[in-house]
This record gives C-alpha cells, structure tokens and sequence, in this order.
C-alpha cells in the first residue's frame, strides 16, 4: 500500500519523489477510516514534510452516505466558502491504488472525542465555542443550491422533512426487530411536519464528537460524508439531540452550552430567525435517524462480519433515541 | 423487547476483543450490559408481554411487540384518551428497562 501511495502522491503533486514516513490509522471514525500520513516531498505542488490525512472507506459500510469522492466534493465547496475545515488536497477515486476509493486532506492539530471537550479539556471557553460552532453553521447554510460543483448530491428535495422522513421509514423497514417507540415517533413526525423550506448545504452530523479543537477553540469541522441538501434546523436539531451531550445532559447545545444561547447566537450569525418548534421536529427525526444508524452499524458487526465490539454496542444504543422521542413527543 | 445483540453475545465478544487487546473501555461497557442483563433475567420480558397480552390476547412477545407497532403506524393510538395513555404508558416502560440494561447513566441523567 506505501508504494502505491507514494508513486500516486508523486504523480498528482509532481514530486519527484515521495518517501511516506508514517501511515497509521487514527482513532476516531467508525463509518470511514482515517489515517495520518507523514510524507517528505520533493518538490512539486505541497514540497517539503507534510502531514496529511487519508481518509477512505471502512470494511462495511452503513449502505448510506456519500462516497468519497462525493464528500471530497463537498469539503472542497465548503472550505472554498471559509467553513473552518481541513483543506482537501487530493482524491483517489480509482480501485486500484490502495484497493479502494480515499482521499487526502491536510492533519490538523486537536482533539475530537466527545467527552474531553465536553469536559473542558479542550475547547477553550464555552460561551465561545458555541458561538463560533453556530457561526460555522451559518456560514454553512449559506451555501445554496445550484451548485455545479455539488451535483454530486443530485437534486434538492422540493420538501427536505418529508423527504428525510420518508428516506427514515424505508431504512427502518428493512430491520427484522420491531420498533414500537420509532413508529411513534414516525407518526408524530408525519402529524407535525413543518412546511417545506428551500434548502441549504447541511453537514448532516453536526455534533460535538465531529469537530476538532485545541484548548484555545474551534480547529476544524470534520466528518462530511452526510452532507446534503436540507432544511438548516436539521443540523441545530442534530446537534441538541440529547445522545451528543457526553455526559453534560443538562447543556442541551452539544454539552456545551444552553439552547438559548445556542439559538441565539445562531440567528445572529446567519441572520435566520430560529423556529424550535421546527428544530424540536428535526431532533425528533435526528433521534429516529440516529436510531437507524445504529442498528446499521450493528449489522456491520453482527452481519456484515466487521469484528468490531464498538459496532456490536451499537445496537444498543437505540434505547438513548427512544427515550428522546418520547420525552420530545410525549405531550402530542 | 431488548435489542440485539443480546448479553450473552456482547459478552463473547467482549473476551474476544480482551484477548486481542482492545479498547478496555469499550469491553468493561458491553460486560457490564450483559451483567445487568443477566441480573434482570426474563422477568421485563414477561411484564412487557402480559401488558401486551392485555391489548391483544394470548401470544409470544416478538409477535405482539410487531402488532403494537403496525398498530401505532396506523394511528389506533393517535387519538387522546385512554388507549393513547396506556400505549405510552408502556412505550415508557419498555424504554426505561431497556436503558437500564444498556446505559443506566443515559436514563438518570435524562430523567434527573
């Protein structure tokens, strides 16, 4: 694999040498592998030591998602519009080079584990760090469609609840369990559904656990291969959905902060006004999604033949979403 | 009513990922799911199933839980009223058992 990476990082940056020091996975990512990869370059278009990032596809996968040259695509768009993110170098969509689909990113410095930030051990101050989060988002939103460059993610929904709900009802379909508390959940979706909105690029897993930071702040949003185009309350409800709160239950914005403020700080940077009742609707739908996720990733442990303890505990992790759905929709 | 994979298997896999070294922390949750699981033993299962009996008569659970939800999906419990409340009634306690088994820090934190 070292050779083939090499002879392809010298071919697209017109080194005329690439000696890879360092390949190893990172910790972090259960749909997608990531690996930091130390190269000395000599000369061509990134010269000199580099650190980069290979990303590429796990041994199974969810069965949805972007691939990656799609989410390449993205990171690319958003980062060409300032969204704080790695800056995407190169895509090796072909088969052939190290045996699937990958591509390279720059590494950047920090932490994402969920708990140390939510700790306090990275991050730097809260307040901040929420409102740089929601600013982030909003410049996110701001992305609109038609986007040449995004064709990739075909055609927005004319209706982006609907159809994340309907998309929610056909996955859960196909589990052999019953779920009785996710088809509550679908019908309070299907009484309560917000009217249609012209959508916008969303990061699809916006939550604390998917971007980086130092002990000063923000670093870089990660984890793009659910991007799409959607209605913007969908990535403020993901984010304040209870099961991303690592232990700060009460700080209902990711653990970090209070809704509020997150609301708040939100609506000043992108100068939308926040409904909650709307978000309430996505944080339902991110509990049922969430849900749905999961027991695919179980079923990359229990069926697909990953081995994988992490996958396995997947499956239950359903019982967090049902909780949410029925404290979020108990009242009607 | 619980979901897979059930004690016995998570416990199986978390000696075989003991034996390869892995994530203690990953091992020390999916044992002590199985632990809790064990220590509960069949007894949520069967009040589950006599509510359910309750609604629909006579059956085993995996088939009565698969009736409460298509019941649910077709709106038998949209209406307010007595139905409704027992639907959620024991939509609750399925749930509050289940995190009792798998993450009983997750259920005090969110009803503390």
């Amino acid at each position: 694999m070292r050779a083939a990476l090499a002879r392809f990082l010298a071919e697209a940056t017109g080194a005329r040498s690439v000696a890879i020091e360092e390949l190893r996975r990172l910790p972090n990512g259960a749909v997608t592998e990531n690996w930091l990869l130390a190269a000395g370059f000599a000369g061509g278009m990134l010269g000199d030591a580099q650190r980069l990032v290979l990303r590429t596809n796990a041994a199974t996968g969810l069965g949805i998602g972007l691939g990656r040259a799609e989410e390449f695509a993205v990171q690319r768009v958003v980062h060409g519009a300032g969204v704080a993110v790695p800056q995407p170098l190169l895509l090796g969509s072909s088969d052939v080079i190290i045996g699937k689909p990958f591509y390279l990113m720059r590494w950047l410095p920090g932490e994402a584990a969920g708990a140390a930030i939510v700790a306090g051990q990275f991050g730097g101050r809260r307040d901040r760090l929420l409102r740089r989060l929601a600013a982030e988002l909003a410049l996110l939103h701001a992305i609109r469609p038609p986007k040449t460059a995004l064709s990739c993610l075909g055609t927005p929904p004319a209706d982006p609840a609907r159809h994340r709900l309907d998309q929610q009802e056909r996955l859960l379909a196909e589990d052999p369990d019953p779920h009785p508390v996710a088809a509550w959940g679908i019908a309070w979706l299907r009484r309560h559904l917000p009217r249609p909105v012209n959508p916008v690029l969303c990061h699809g897993d916006f939550r604390t656990g998917n971007f980086l930071a130092d002990t000063e702040g923000l670093v870089a949003i990660l984890d793009w291969e659910f991007a799409g185009w959607s209605d913007p309350a969908e990535d403020l409800g993901w984010f304040c959905l209870g099961c991303w709160r690592f232990g700060a239950y009460g700080q209902e914005a990711g653990g970090i902060g209070s809704r509020d403020a997150f609301y708040r700080d939100y609506a000043r940077a992108s100068g939308r006004s926040v409904d909650p009742e709307r978000v309430r609707w996505w944080e339902v739908m991110a509990a049922l999604r969430w849900l749905v996720i999961a027991l695919r990733q179980r079923d990359r442990c229990l069926m697909g033949g990953e081995r994988s303890l992490d996958l396995a505990l997947s499956g239950r992790r359903p019982a967090e979403c049902e909780l949410e759905i029925l404290k979020l929709t108990g009242d009607g | 009513m619980r979901d897979r994979p059930d004690g016995p298997t998570l416990a199986a896999l978390a000696r075989g990922a003991a034996a390869r070294g892995e994530d203690r922390a990953l091992i020390g949750r999916a044992l002590a799911i199985a632990e809790r699981e064990a220590a509960a033993g069949e007894k949520p299962l069967e009040s589950c199933r006599a509510a359910l009996v309750q609604l629909y008569g006579e059956a085993a659970l995996l088939p009565l839980l698969r009736r409460f939800g298509d019941d649910i999906s077709a709106g038998r419990f949209d209406a307010p009223g007595p139905a409704r409340e027992a639907a959620l009634r024991l939509l609750w306690a399925i749930t509050r058992q289940k995190l009792s088994e798998a993450n009983p820090d997750y259920l005090a934190a969110a009803e503390g």
